[in-house]
């Protein structure tokens, strides 16, 4: 098999294309901030009043909680009833599903056929 | 100004220091020595100097 | 160069490729060691507690030891391969040679994420910890800014300056943080008249049932994430086949014992529902046992124990990143070598702004999710990397340092065990996971159709193996 030679890449190009993988790094780590839709989905209900015994709290968390600095019920009320929302379509988890399985089967498909063409170059030069 | 205040101050000047001391050398480095020494590193060349694989 | 053999010892001394300035061959196993549990300590001090938020305090020990069993797997897996393929950049160096250049190009892009992301989470705590302190002792409105810098901008100088002194002064950190968790177990256990655990009454049913140990997953693997960087070191270890199989392996048991220890301290001393959302558990935790004593000694832990993560997300995202530049996988100005030091040390000077930019600007769950996602998809081509090395080489094909028991089966663990932990990031952090694959593919594209092209073909399949079966 014919020896690949690869162009030589001078300094205006490797700087483009640092530039280049930068713009896509931090784009997505940003867009989902700027969309709006990092993070999970947080609900709480707070009873009115809240009193230690309607949070659910026995007397040693009750003891605990004072330690840590929350005096009363009132103030512990909002971390203590904050739940996750785990709610989830079945139509996006399969959105999901297809995603990251084509991701996998896209790369090792490409992989494979740049791996044959290394391994031809390689073992059959001699 | 209270301490936390002067360490404030300390914690930027040490950050441009070593920044400094960092840039320097780089810029002496590639002005000393020529970009084929600098990038002679080849991938698997240690283990044939210096690795001992006994089978 | 197929009739080059690693085996031999007339070659000695001079590179058969003219290598007039390479990395340095002089760490060893407790190095090893140190890089690996140095880098994940800090996810026992904070992180991991994210976990109990998830599903409640018993969701957090099931997800601590499946995340365990996860990791265990990637351990013996990455100790088989990598004490085979011993060159920096390790996971990206084994992708290169098993998989294919595309695969390889992204795994090396994993790395750098996973851990330039950890770093800037790292930094992030350091400034917090400060600011804790600051005002602990009277001072409102800490700048966090100048600390944050001058952690990352302090261990780039020594990352910069060489790799033993670097390795060696995680070591010393690392050993102190691990010995404070030690410290606090015996302190607070009923076995040394400790009498602080309330284990009865503080621990709760499931709040969320089983749906939410399968989310706790999620920061499960925050207790061990980036036990697998110890292969990054490969080309500068003495004796690569024996110190890194040994370093790993060491280093996941030790972080089993200080995930379990963690885990029972922290939920017998505070309610769930605060353990959930702390910034800083394990302080937390020696603030509760009322001893001053030990609240200080966890505090430099806390400080210990991110100072050595970052030391070493430094030390593998710029080894990565440098194996890629040598490669020609990225431009190949960063493949240049330090002549005096032997460090990458254009690699890690271009990190440094990366590491700045997200440490000032994002927020600590998004860096972290970040972190998080990059090493999942790695885990995942793991078993894929697996499974083709002993298919392409069987046993019998070429020598291995270190042979990992049961195949097939930790690869088939690791896998169902990273689609779970999929779906656990699925609940709740669904979006950034499909934005994260829309990256990876994008960039797969732009490598596969443009980059690829400055890459010499046959010159990056550099060990000395014989011919893959089947090709």
């Amino acid at each position: 098999m014919a020896k690949y030679t690869p162009p030589v890449q001078g300094k205006l190009g490797q700087m483009i294309d640092v530039v280049v993988l930068l713009v896509m790094t931090i784009g997505s780590l940003y867009i989902p901030l700027w969309l709006g839709l990092a993070g999970s989905a947080h609900e709480s209900n707070v009873p009115e009043n809240p009193t230690w015994e309607s949070l659910g709290q026995n007397a040693v968390m009750v003891e605990k909680w004072n330690q840590l600095g929350y005096a009363d019920a009132a103030s512990a009320a909002e971390l203590i009833s904050s739940r996750f929302d785990y709610s989830f379509s079945i139509s996006s988890l399969l959105v999901m599903i297809v995603v990251i399985v084509g991701y996998y089967a896209i790369m090792l498909r490409f992989s494979e056929k740049e791996y044959r063409e290394v391994i031809a170059e390689k073992f059959n030069q001699s | 100004m209270d301490i936390w205040n002067i360490m404030e101050y300390a914690a930027w000047a040490l950050a441009a220091v070593f920044g400094l001391i960092i840039v320097t050398d780089w810029l002496r480095t590639d002005n000393s020595y020529s970009e084929e020494v600098l990038m002679s590193s080849r991938e698997g060349e240690l283990e044939a100097m210096t690795e001992e694989h006994k089978i | 160069m197929s009739d080059f053999d690693i085996t031999s010892k007339e070659i000695d001394g001079m590179a058969p490729h003219g290598t007039k300035v390479g990395l340095l061959r002089v760490l060893g196993p407790a190095h090893v060691w140190a890089l690996g549990v140095g880098i994940v300590l800090v996810g026992e001090y904070m992180g991991w507690n994210f976990a109990v938020g998830k599903g409640g305090a018993f969701a957090a020990l099931i997800a601590c030891w499946f995340a365990g069993l996860l990791y265990t797997c990637v351990a013996m897996i990455d100790s088989e391969v990598t004490s085979t393929v011993a060159a920096a950049g390790g996971q990206y160096t084994q992708a290169k040679h098993i998989v294919g250049p595309l695969m390889a190009f992204n795994v090396g892009l994993y790395l750098v994420f996973a851990y330039t992301m950890l770093e800037a989470a790292n930094a992030i705590t350091v400034g917090f910890l400060i600011d804790t302190v600051a005002v602990m002792s009277g001072h409102e409105g800490l700048d966090q800014r100048p600390f944050i810098v001058l952690a990352i901008m302090f261990l780039a100088w020594l990352n910069y300056r060489g790799v033993l002194a670097t390795l060696t002064f995680s070591l010393v950190i690392t050993a102190i943080a691990f010995s404070a968790i030690i410290i606090l177990f015996l302190a607070t256990s009923p076995v040394f008249g400790g009498d602080v655990l309330r284990h009865e009454a503080l621990m709760t049913d499931l709040p969320y049932g089983w749906l939410g140990v399968l989310a706790a997953m999620h920061f499960g693997l925050w207790y061990y994430l980036g036990i697998e960087g110890t292969t990054q070191a490969a080309e500068e270890v003495r004796s690569p086949a024996r110190a890194l199989p040994f370093g790993t392996l060491a280093g996941i048991m030790t972080l089993l014992i200080a995930a379990t220890l963690t885990w029972y301290v922290c939920v017998g001393l505070m309610p769930w529902e605060y353990l959930g959302q702390a910034g800083v558990p394990l302080f937390d935790a020696a603030r509760m046992s009322g001893s001053t004593g030990l609240m200080v000694l966890l505090g430099i832990g806390t400080l210990f124990a991110t100072l050595a993560s970052a030391n070493g997300c430094i030390n593998d995202a710029s080894r990565a990143w440098f194996a890629m530049g040598r490669d020609h996988y990225l431009p190949s100005w960063f493949g240049a070598v330090h002549p005096v030091y032997r460090t990458p040390y254009r690699s890690i000077i271009f990190l440094v702004p990366i590491a700045l930019i997200f440490a000032l600007g994002a927020p600590l769950d998004q860096v972290i999710t970040f972190s998080i996602l990059s090493g999942l998809l790695e885990y995942t081509f793991m078993p894929i990397n697996v499974i083709l090395f002993r298919r392409k080489w069987p046993l019998h094909a070429i020598k291995r340092g270190y042979e990992h028991p049961f195949h097939p089966i930790p690869a088939i663990v690791l896998l169902s065990l990273c689609g779970v932990a999929y779906f656990a990031v699925f609940l709740g952090y669904g979006t950034q996971l499909v934005a994260m694959i829309a990256f990876y593919i994008t960039v797969s594209l732009w490598f596969h159709f443009w980059r690829y092209r400055f890459v010499r073909r046959a010159a990056q399949f550099t060990m000395p193996w014989p011919r893959p079966q089947g090709y």
